[in-house]
């Protein structure tokens, strides 16, 4: 690191908005009135949130808090610091020392003995815990970029969640974030779509399928029983991007797969990831597990989602307390598994712009998915091309976190994604590719921001795009 | 040798050990009240590979980014360490087996390695004093830390000649600084060769589940896969 001239910290000093909370309060809303849902009552949060620091640090996250040597080397892994080289808290190790000197301060032995020699304290009061929050949820994309790049092994992406669950239990949270987290537990879905909304929308995708291929054999099955595949998608997909899920049904149909959508417990995504609240990652998680047991099906197939790939694969059986009986995989690896087995041909000729693969953070990072979507891209386009850095050093999106979700940190988001603009920019490809909706979303804005000449595209659309059909002559070039 | 120093290599030297292996113990049983969580997925990989690869992850400095873009770091860290061995080693040489510092090339030696530890030592020093971030993040116990260890390598390189017959005081200033760190380090941040193993083996053992460690290429295909093909 060259010598720099410090500037001041680009921490958004956000205020504690809880008028939205108060309203759901008024409203008298289930998840509220039954404390699944916490709302901020000023008081005694200080006290609180200490005895919740102790109660929930689990031994990996004691040895995060307690080995950092402050070395630094984490800083120049953060597109935070990467984008503004010239102020320290940017950095990973000073937003985790925020949270590592209140551990020390009340848990850890030095730090209460002698304070200042450590740099040990606080937190005083309810505006320390709300400029916490602006650190722990407006400048960390909790991308774990990092927490691979330690010497020591520190997972400040841990710690960071871990921070926000404690302030999430007190109510001291972004808007966003509470809205979302207020939906997925009142709806059991993440954008509160109706039931109606949802088996709408399949019928419409089904029919917008059968008009494509020109046949009525064609179906989107809800809670079909005994399903070889319990097929769960990202409310985005329905309030947002339906084709999607035409996309998939089409190559289902293809490859003769059996298969099924659940009535409920078909939100695979879990903003108890990014909330911290392992109670809420433990009810949206266990609504899928439970639909594919209710449904007898075989095997969980996630649609593209990086952090729904991460909650439902990994973490959810975790918070669910839950056993995993199924196999859980990606789509991705679905549609590389009929690729293998000669279950659907493609024709690559079909995709001939140049295209680059973005890796989710939590997909790459967090749960190894790195080769699987390289596989797949290389079988069904002409022009794959690396971006770099790339797999489990890629960059975020910068949307990452639930970081989309909350308006009052977008300024600073976009400024740091230059990092991912210049990454994006060097491949000269004109379709960057992803396995995330949030990254869509995330990569979407750079685009914009930045002024890139290219447009989002997912693997499933890709794939369906260069899907031969057998019995139709027509190349089904994506129209949908 | 005056009683002070003969004093000072053996049963003071003992009991500052003595002290760390109490607190370290301490220390530990503190670190294994905290609870873990059950792993309830089906594998994708295997753990104790992850776990392996991490640890190992200190021998190979192209697996991280951060080390791999930056060698001069790496090889101050080698240093560092390597001078810290070599002296940690000289304290028991000194007064259990004397005779090996007779040997000139063995006090040479000695005495290259901890003076190349004692530079990066300084680098470091100024490195935390002028760098921004580091100025930020760092606390009293970092510099001090890194002040006493620097003096401790001087000290070092001038005792292991090992002639107390012609001055005493080095000797007596090296084992009053070992004795000192002793005691020390258990509440400092030099201890955190105590809990690499453990966040090292926490964070392999969690990505090597997943089959994130070792990085793809480097474990077997079948197992990658197992978690979500063979449940």
């Amino acid at each position: 690191m060259k010598r720099r001239k410090t500037t001041p910290s680009g921490v958004v000093e956000a205020p504690l908005d809880p008028r939205t909370q108060v309203r759901a309060k008024e409203e008298g809303l289930p998840s509220v009135n039954e404390g699944r849902l916490r709302t901020y009552e000023p008081g005694d949060n200080v006290r609180r949130f200490l005895g919740l620091l102790s109660s929930r640090i689990t031994r990996s996250l004691a040895v995060s808090l307690t080995a950092c040597v402050h070395c630094g080397l984490c800083a120049e892994s953060c597109h935070y610091f990467l984008a503004r080289p010239d102020d320290p808290t940017m950095t990973p190790v000073w937003k985790a020392d925020q949270i590592r000197k209140i551990f020390k301060r009340h848990v850890d032995w030095t730090g209460r003995v002698a304070p200042w020699w450590v740099k040990a304290g606080g937190p005083r009061d309810d505006e320390d815990l709300n400029r916490l929050k602006n650190i722990v949820f407006g400048s960390c994309s909790a991308c774990r970029r990092c927490t691979y790049n330690c010497p020591m092994g520190v997972d400040t992406g841990l710690l960071v969640r871990f921070t926000r669950g404690l302030l999430t239990e007190l109510g001291i949270v972004p808007e966003g974030v509470f809205n979302v987290s207020r939906d997925q537990w009142e709806t059991g879905n993440q954008m509160a779509v109706t039931e109606t909304d949802y088996l709408e929308t399949l019928e419409w995708m089904r029919d917008e399928v059968r008009t494509e291929l020109g046949t009525d054999a064609i179906d989107i099955p809800v809670d079909r029983q005994g399903a070889d595949i319990l097929y769960t998608i990202n409310p985005r997909e329905i309030k947002f991007d339906p084709r999607s899920i035409a996309h998939a049904a089409k190559i289902f149909h293809t490859a003769g797969e059996s298969w099924t959508l659940p009535n409920w417990g078909w939100d695979q995504t879990n903003f108890g990831l990014f909330s911290g609240d392992d109670k809420l990652g433990a009810y949206v998680a266990r609504n899928v597990y439970e639909a594919a047991e209710r449904l007898r099906t075989k095997r969980i197939v996630i649609s593209e989602c990086g952090h729904g790939y991460r909650s439902t694969r990994w973490e959810g059986y975790t918070w669910a307390g839950y056993d995993q009986k199924l196999p859980t995989e990606s789509v991705v690896v679905t549609l590389k598994r009929y690729l293998e087995d000669g279950r659907i041909a493609v024709d690559r000729t079909r995709n001939t712009e140049p295209v680059t693969f973005h890796d989710s953070c939590n997909i790459a990072r967090s749960g190894d998915l790195v080769e699987e979507p390289r596989d797949v891209l290389r079988r069904v386009c002409t022009d794959f091309r690396e971006m770099f850095p790339n797999r489990r050093e890629n960059f975020c999106c910068t949307g990452g976190g639930g970081l989309l979700s909350m308006a009052e940190y977008r300024p600073l988001r976009l400024e740091v994604a230059k990092i991912k603009a210049d990454q994006l920019r060097a491949t000269g490809a004109e379709l960057v590719c992803t396995m995330c909706h949030n990254c869509v979303d995330g990569l979407n804005d750079v685009i914009k921001h930045y002024k890139l000449p290219m447009r989002v595209v997912q693997v499933l659309e890709l794939v369906s795009n260069a899907l031969v059909v057998p019995g139709t002559n027509e190349r089904t070039k994506h129209r949908l | 040798m005056s009683d002070l120093l003969r004093i000072l290599e053996n049963e003071v030297q003992i009991a500052a050990l003595v002290f760390l292996a109490v607190v370290y113990t301490t220390r530990l049983i503190w670190l294994f009240r905290f609870r873990t969580r059950k792993e309830r997925t089906i594998a994708a990989g295997r753990a104790s590979a992850g776990a392996g690869y991490s640890l190992m992850n200190v021998a190979m400095p192209w697996a991280m980014e951060s080390t791999r873009k930056r060698p001069g770091l790496y090889a101050q860290f080698v240093f560092f360490h390597l001078g810290v061995a070599t002296a940690i080693t000289a304290t028991f040489i000194i007064p259990y087996a004397p005779g090996l510092f007779k040997v000139r090339a063995v006090v040479f030696l000695f005495q290259i390695v901890i003076a190349a530890a004692f530079l990066v030592g300084l680098l470091r020093l100024v490195r935390r004093l002028t760098n921004p971030v580091l100025r930020q993040i760092s606390s009293p116990d970092d510099y001090f830390s890194l002040i006493l260890l620097v003096l401790w390598f001087a000290a070092g390189m001038l005792a292991v000649p090992n002639e107390p017959e012609r001055t005493e005081w080095p000797l007596i200033l090296f084992f009053g600084l070992t004795a000192f760190f002793l005691v020390y380090v258990p509440f400092s941040k030099i201890c955190h060769y105590l809990y690499y193993p453990f966040t090292r083996f926490y964070l392999g053992r969690s990505l090597g589940h997943r089959g994130a460690f070792p990085p793809a290429g480097t474990k077997r295909p079948e197992a990658r896969r197992a978690g979500e093909n063979q449940a």
